[in-house]
């Protein structure tokens, strides 16, 4: 069982601590954890699970803000990695973002906040619709009271109706005017390409979102049109596992707002939408470098925000880099980032120039990989279909609307 | 500010922050102490406490520790507001570890809130009060959480069951029973969510107690795919563990690898290592999985990793001693099959903390055939943050092992992202080379090729060694790597320079070992690689790689036929650029140039011993003292073949030697080094522990139980009831037992340290006053008598104090009352012991830090005759320094100073209560004007604490220099005796029943000191009911100012058997004359340690617990040592 959470800054400072059982663990273990966290850099930064001498540390750094969570006994470690993250979705969610400021500003929220989401180090309630409803999130109307007023309580006075019945993530007495349900499409491709320009590895990664705003207590189906080509699923709580297992179809109450209903994944594509073409060329003490962009498999839908993005090897000394089409940043920690946007019809960006290598070294003997970043409003690239949504339960008839959007996940092409 | 808006977005965007920072908290955060906190704390208005305890939560955040106003921000825990009040019980939960004492003052509050209708107050009622974790309160939570866990709130259960492990961390060992009792009730709940955290409670509270989960077996296999998430993974292990301990193991599934693998039964009989070398050479192109491994895995969850590798030296190290009444098939058991169905949806949450638990029911128990259903979930796990990609690599690592053909196709998941972390890529890497086959290692080199060019040199590094170790796990590959790692060490050479500055070498040299690695598999087949090796030498310029090198050199120097020709040329080389090169390189060529000469034959014997001899002439010279050791040894040891002319002149002297010299270099050098077989020596422990991540046993893990340990379950409630409660019963008397040990031997040792005079002067009268039981009257006459004698003996030696002290005057009294009060037991008197009361002294200031001067307080029993709120504490102060010191005087503190503010406004409440405003904290000393070196004076002051658990602040002059001390009080002094007699006694305790009344269970262990005594001087026979009486009484009187009643002997029983056993004493609060009557019972063996129940009967609740606190922990505390006296 987990027994402190500290939230620290990007400098180390300690901005909160929680503790949650009777064994106080003390403030000097964060002062341990930051001496170690620079003087090895990365590599500890990336570590999740820590052996201190007199803690096991779970970590996770999201936007700067370090969570740490300290136990001194066995526990399934994923177990306090997926807390941490379900603690800074919720943070994120309430506070409208992650930053040092934000967390300070907002310090009383965060602590009430954990102290109904974990007791005594186990977790307790983590469903965020049920904790905006006993602990109301921070909004303009609410600011603006406190300050004329001066008073603001954001501690709900009752329990939240979800916690009794038998769907716990929903509330039942849910009313809304208008009502609607959206589902988008959101994919994100992660392709490997190598050196030779083979296409190593190329998958989708998608998430089924919905953001439901109905009244009453709902019971939606969705199907697929080609629920076959999914290689594998991960569910919402609320989905049921019956229907699904026998005929693919998803059935759920759906909590309330937004949320994420399903991810899945499609494998072993076979094109990419776009293809980045990287080339190298070193000799005597300089490298000659010529990346080409372009269109490979038009989507029929416009592909903006591309960018491309590398790091230049720690053997070049300078760059000197240009385009014909959008703009190029060097930054001081030799990431080179060109960002192109929209794909113009008539010619295809290429970006050149020539890298300067360390004196002594004739040529260059590693090199960079380039990450590729696109988005294709409109489209779900893995082909998946939705084939319909029914909804059961309620009062008049809602307002459906689906949406699509692919993007760029880890999608790297090797030199 | 406004300026700004017009700039650039940036300092828009900052603005705008700048503008969402108001109305939040910030102020608060960024100066706390902006604003006086306490008035705020009793401020009226909800609003002004709520800011006083935000500020009061930032200092926390911050750092802080602002324990000091806690006696103020519990006063409002009585708040109506919810928000004033969930950010007190913030406050609370903190610090209340730190100040149990005052944290009792909520205690009435909560349980108020409990029975609030809101089920929110009740839950934070509940939470907060069993968070506060104190031993005296114990019992009412327990009540407490027992109530709640019946709650019509689905929300209050799931918290009581929550508030479990809290009780559970106090230690109560009597209560265990209640406790697991709950957890039983909880877990029957109809609320998925409550049996998630009744689950959670029960791997914390009970997690051996598995009974208790046969009941509902099923029913709580049905529920999981319901339970929330983090329920799921506490109660997916639970029901394994069940299931392990009920039915045993699977005889499909891959922890029983030995029976399922026909053709591997026949090697497994051979020995180990004899097997993983069939193994790598013969079975590779199909590697279906690894029974050794395997079968480790299958021990090493089972008993744990450190018991299994300290077994390893014996021969049956992979005998499990496991028979087949133990295995159970899947198909036939319904239970397996319930439990594997019930997991199977888990495989799709969208936490991985889940799949990975429900992986691991299915790694273990599923057939084996089946488990290929975790592989997909597994993956795609990968798929989330960093940080439990991770955790799920390091598992997905352990089951690659045991059984890689399961993630052989799935090759490409573990292809490396640059945005990887380097130990994410160092974990992918591994997992590769354990999973790449024949027909999948093609592709994976190409991976690898693509990797070797990455910047991080590090991860290039370890591709390389990846690479060497798939070529030796796939011989027909062997080749292919090893020409591309030629071809790689021909490109690194080149760089060689640049790469010796950027620590880049690292990739050539571990080049270098996998070559060597592949080329020791099968030497002779690899005699041109050797060459090229050797001739690129000249290229090589890193001295790590540059020494391998050499090192082949000498090796492989007899194979086939081109490398004996070059071999002089080799080695002149060497020798000519010897005193060029680094040490490492150095000492590899005096091996090289020794070995080669030992295995020379024919017309080249003459050049190689020329040119060793040069080169050890050139070594013998050097400049590092290794190179010259090495030197001359070798030169010894070779004296037959190299070395002058006087060397061999020595040799025919001594022919004896002459044999011995070669043999010992033969020895040394001849021998090829043979492949060794790669020692398994992984750790593996259950798949999602900690213990796996961290590859130590960390505390609390527990391996899986032993298969059918848990073989006969009856239905039968009672049955269970009886088996738990032996259970804890057990372990209640190991406990008890380690205690006993402890105390006798700290007894022995004082015995011989000290002969108690005053012990014997002092004999105790024993009158038994209930003359309806025969038998006791007359085991006791004999001893009366004797006692009586021995009275008279002594009493002129007893004090006249002693004589007209309180006790005296009872045992008559006693004669008279007791006959007709109880049937069933005798009452005792005790004589009297008041000389024997030692009272405890307390350090006010230690010589050291007082320049010599040492002061000790003891409170006496005396009452004060100045005000009934005055304590009498008698105050020694003693020069322990060689000057005489003057002017020595105590002062209160706020004679000089205010108050503290917390301690002030506590004082102000009270002595408003008690309208005694005007009374001074001290009772102004008389100064002492000087004190002689070695000189004791000892004053009685009176005091007024403010507060029975606060201490008191005062200032100690001395020669002029102030000494700030405090006087710490003690709660056994703000009673004084009230004399009453047995019937009062009984009839006013039945007038504080119910909530005035508390009770604890302590040990108690002095009586046997005094036990041993006896035996140990003479074999005077003395009652050991009266030296526990005794003893008792004593331990009593000397820490608390009461009054004994009574004592009561139970007569039934036997007479080793003290159980029944009751002293009653009975005092008044001084300050408010409120009774306070104090029971104390004993259970258990006179000869060993006792258990003595401590009731107290009082109006005055928290003053009541904490007395009982105070009075549990003196019984508790072992003898002091007389030496103090």
């Amino acid at each position: 069982m987990l027994q402190c959470i500290f939230l620290l800054s990007d400098s180390g400072e300690v901005m909160l601590e929680k503790q949650l059982t009777g064994h106080r663990v003390d403030r000097s273990i964060c002062a341990w954890f930051w001496e170690h966290a620079i003087s090895q850099a990365d590599s500890f930064k990336a570590l999740p699970v820590i052996a201190s001498p007199t803690h096991y540390l779970f970590q996770i750094v999201r936007e700067g803000i370090t969570f740490l969570a300290c136990t001194q006994v066995e526990m399934p470690p994923l177990m306090g990695i997926e807390f941490l993250c379900r603690v800074a979705d919720v943070l994120t969610d309430y506070l409208g973002g992650l930053n040092e400021d934000l967390i300070k500003d907002n310090f009383v929220i965060v602590y009430e906040l954990l102290d109904e989401m974990i007791d005594n180090g186990f977790p307790l309630t983590t469903e965020p619709n049920i904790l905006r409803e006993m602990i109301a999130p921070p909004n303009i109307v609410s600011k603006v009271l406190s300050v004329v007023t001066g008073n603001s309580s954001n501690v709900s006075n009752t329990l939240p109706g979800a916690t009794a019945s038998c769907v716990p993530w929903r509330t039942t007495d849910l009313k809304h005017t208008s009502n609607e349900v959206y589902v988008d499409l959101v994919e994100e491709m992660d392709a490997i390409i190598n050196r030779d320009g083979v296409l190593v590895k190329c998958e989708i990664y998608g998430e089924v979102q919905v953001n439901s705003q109905l009244s009453g207590l709902p019971d939606l189906t969705l199907s697929f049109a080609n629920p076959s080509i999914l290689n594998d699923v991960r569910f919402h709580p609320c989905v049921r596992f019956r229907p699904w297992e026998s005929h693919q179809i998803l059935s759920f109450v759906p909590p309330d707002g937004q949320f994420k209903l399903m991810s899945y994944r499609v494998k072993n594509l076979k094109t990419t939408p776009i293809y980045v073409k990287p080339q190298l060329n070193s000799d005597s003490g300089t490298c000659r470098i010529h990346v080409l962009v372009g269109i490979r498999n038009d989507p029929g839908k416009t592909i903006d925000s591309v960018a491309v993005e590398f790091q230049l090897p720690p053997c070049v000394l300078s760059a000197d880099l240009t385009s014909n089409h959008g703009t190029i940043n060097i930054l001081a920690n030799k990431t080179c980032s060109w960002s192109i946007g929209r794909i113009p019809k008539d010619k295809a960006p290429s970006m050149s120039g020539a890298l300067v290598l360390e004196p002594g070294l004739e040529r260059l003997n590693v090199y960079p990989t380039f990450q590729v970043g696109f988005r294709i409003m409109g489209v779900a690239l893995s082909g998946l279909r939705i084939d319909k949504l029914d909804l059961k339960n309620l009062p008049n008839r809602p307002y459906k609307g689906f949406r699509a959007l692919t993007r760029a996940g880890e999608y790297e092409v090797r030199s | 500010m406004f300026t700004q808006f017009g700039a650039t977005a940036e300092t828009l965007s900052k603005a705008s922050t700048m503008m969402f920072r108001i109305g939040t908290d910030a102020h608060l955060y960024d100066d706390p102490e902006d604003a006086n906190i306490p008035p705020l704390l009793d401020s009226k208005f909800d609003s002004e406490k709520c800011e006083a305890l935000k500020r009061l939560l930032a200092l926390i955040a911050q750092g802080f520790d602002v324990s000091n106003f806690f006696p103020q921000v519990v006063k409002n825990v009585a708040s109506q507001s919810l928000e004033v009040k969930k950010l007190v019980y913030l406050y609370l939960l903190h610090y209340a570890e730190r100040r149990p004492n005052e944290a009792l003052l909520s205690i009435n509050y909560f349980q108020k809130d409990l029975g609030d209708p809101n089920p929110l107050v009740r839950a934070w009622a509940l939470r907060a009060m069993a968070g506060i974790r104190l031993h005296a309160i114990a019992p009412l939570v327990l009540v407490a959480v027992g109530k709640c866990a019946r709650d019509p709130s689905v929300y209050v259960r799931k918290c009581a069951a929550n508030a479990l492990p809290k009780l559970h961390d106090l230690r109560l060992e009597e209560e265990t029973t209640a406790i697991e009792e709950i957890v039983g009730i909880l877990l029957n709940d109809n609320s998925p969510g409550v049996v998630g955290a009744a689950a959670a409670a029960f791997s914390v509270v009970c997690p051996d107690n598995l009974p208790l989960i046969g009941r509902n077996y099923r029913r709580l296999c049905e529920t999981l795919p319901d339970v929330e998430e983090w329920g799921q993974i506490v109660l997916t292990d639970i029901l394994l563990r069940y299931l392990i301990a009920r039915h045993g193991l699977v005889k499909e599934s891959i922890m029983i690898s030995s029976c399922a693998t026909d053709g591997s039964q026949s090697e497994h009989d051979g020995s180990e290592t004899n097997f993983e070398l069939k193994e790598n050479t013969c079975n590779k192109g199909t590697r279906d999985y690894e029974p050794g491994l395997a079968e480790m895995v299958t021990s090493s969850y089972l008993e744990g990793p450190e018991k299994y590798l300290s077994r390893s030296g014996h021969a049956d190290r992979g005998s499990l001693g496991l028979d087949f009444s133990c295995f159970t098939s899947a198909e036939s058991n319904h239970d397996m099959k319930i439990l594997l169905q019930c997991t199977s949806p888990l495989l799709w949450s969208h936490n991985s903390a889940v799949v990975l638990a429900a992986a691991g029911v299915h790694w273990i128990m599923a057939p084996r055939k089946d488990v290929q259903k975790i592989v997909k979930p597994l993956l795609f796990v990968l798929r989330s943050s960093n940080a439990s990609k991770y955790v799920v690599l390091c598992n997905i690592q352990v089951f690659a092992k045991a059984m890689p053909h399961l993630f052989a196709p799935y090759f490409e998941e573990f292809f490396v992202c640059s945005s990887d972390p380097y130990q994410m890529k160092a974990l992918k890497l591994e997992i590769l080379s354990s999973i790449a086959t024949d027909s999948s290692i093609s592709v994976i080199f190409q991976e690898f090729q693509d990797y070797v060019r990455d910047p991080d040199r590090r991860f290039a590094a370890d591709t390389v060694a990846a690479i060497g170790l798939c070529a030796r796990q796939l011989p027909k590959v062997a080749n292919m790597c090893l020409e591309g790692l030629l071809a790689l060490i021909g490109q690194e050479s080149l760089n060689g320079d640049i790469q010796s500055v950027d620590g880049g070498a690292v990739v050539l040299v571990q080049a270098l070992i996998s070559v060597r690695e592949i080329i020791n598999l099968d030497p002779p087949s690899h005699e041109k690689v050797i060459i090229q090796l050797v001739r690129s030498l000249e290229l090589i310029k890193v001295p790590a790689a540059r020494a391998m090198v050499i090192w082949m050199v000498g090796e492989y120097s007899t194979i086939g036929h081109i490398i004996p020709r070059m071999l002089p040329t080799v080695l002149k080389y060497l020798a000519w650029c010897f005193t060029s090169e680094a040490l490492e390189s150095k000492l590899q060529i005096l091996n090289t140039a020794v070995k080669v000469l030992i295995r020379a034959k024919g017309e080249d014997m003459w050049t190689f011993i020329r040119i060793s001899n040069y080169i050890l002439k050139l070594a013998k010279c050097d400049m590092n003292y290794d190179v010259r050791d090495r030197a001359r040894a070798l030169m010894k040891l070779l004296s037959c073949y190299v070395g002058s002319s006087d060397l061999e002149e020595d040799a025919k002297v001594l022919p004896g030697n002459n044999d011995l010299q070669p043999t010992v270099a033969v020895f040394f050098f001849r021998g090829q080094t043979k492949p060794l077989p790669e020692s398994i020596n992984y750790r593996f422990y259950l798949p999602g522990s900690l213990s796996q991540m961290v590859l130590h046993a960390a505390p609390g893990y527990e391996p899986l139980p032993d298969p059918c340990s848990l073989n006969h379950i009856s239905n039968d409630a009672q049955a269970i009831k009886d088996s738990s409660s032996d259970t804890s019963g057990s372990s209640d008397e190991e406990s008890t037992s380690n205690y006993s040990s402890q105390g006798s031997s700290s007894g022995v040792g004082e015995e011989s340290g000290s002969v108690i005079e005053s012990d014997d002067t002092v004999d105790p009268l024993i009158h038994v006053s209930d003359v309806s039981n025969a038998c006791i009257d007359q085991n006791e006459g004999s001893q009366q008598s004797s006692a009586h004698s021995r009275s008279d003996d002594f009493g002129e030696l007893m004090s006249k104090k002693a004589l007209d002290s309180w006790l005296d005057e009872h045992p008559g009294q006693n004669l008279s009352e007791g006959s007709h009060v109880l049937r069933s037991s005798a009452r005792i008197s005790i004589g009297d012991i008041s000389g024997k009361v030692k009272l405890k002294s307390h350090t006010l200031l230690d010589p050291v830090i007082g320049n010599g001067l040492s002061v000790h307080y003891t409170f006496s029993s005396e009452i004060s005759s100045v005000s009934r709120l005055l304590v009498c504490v008698e105050v020694s102060f003693k020069n322990c320094s060689m000057e005489p010191m003057s002017k020595l005087l105590l002062l209160a503190e706020e004679t000089s100073r205010g108050l503290d503010s917390a301690e002030q406004a506590l004082a102000t409440s009270e002595s408003s209560v008690t309208s005694h405003k005007d009374m001074p904290t001290l009772v102004p000393m008389e100064e002492i004007d000087s004190l002689d070196p070695g000189q004791t004076i000892k004053r009685t002051l009176q005091v007024r604490f403010h507060h029975h658990l606060l201490s008191l602040k005062l200032v100690l002059w001395c020669n002029g220099n102030k000494y700030p001390v405090k006087l710490r009080p003690d709660i056994g002094y703000f009673v004084k005796p009230l004399p009453m007699d047995i019937k009062l006694f009984t009839s006013k305790e039945s007038q504080l029943p119910g909530m005035f009344e508390y009770t604890r269970s302590c040990n108690f262990v002095d009586h046997i000191r005094e036990l041993k005594d006896e035996k140990s001087e003479r074999a005077l026979v003395k009652d050991k009911f009266l030296v526990i009486c005794e003893s008792l009484a004593l331990k009593m009187l000397s820490n608390a100012n009461l009054f004994l009643v009574s004592v009561d002997m139970p007569v039934a029983s036997n007479l080793d058997d003290a159980s029944g056993l009751r002293l009653r004493f009975s005092s008044e609060i001084q300050s408010s004359s409120i009774v306070c009557l104090i029971t104390v019972t004993v259970a258990g063996n006179c000869s060993e340690p006792l258990t003595a129940t401590v009731k107290v009967n009082c109006e005055e609740t928290v003053f009541g617990l904490n007395l009982l606190n105070r009075i549990v922990n003196f019984l508790a505390e072992p003898v002091p040592t007389d030496d103090d006296s």
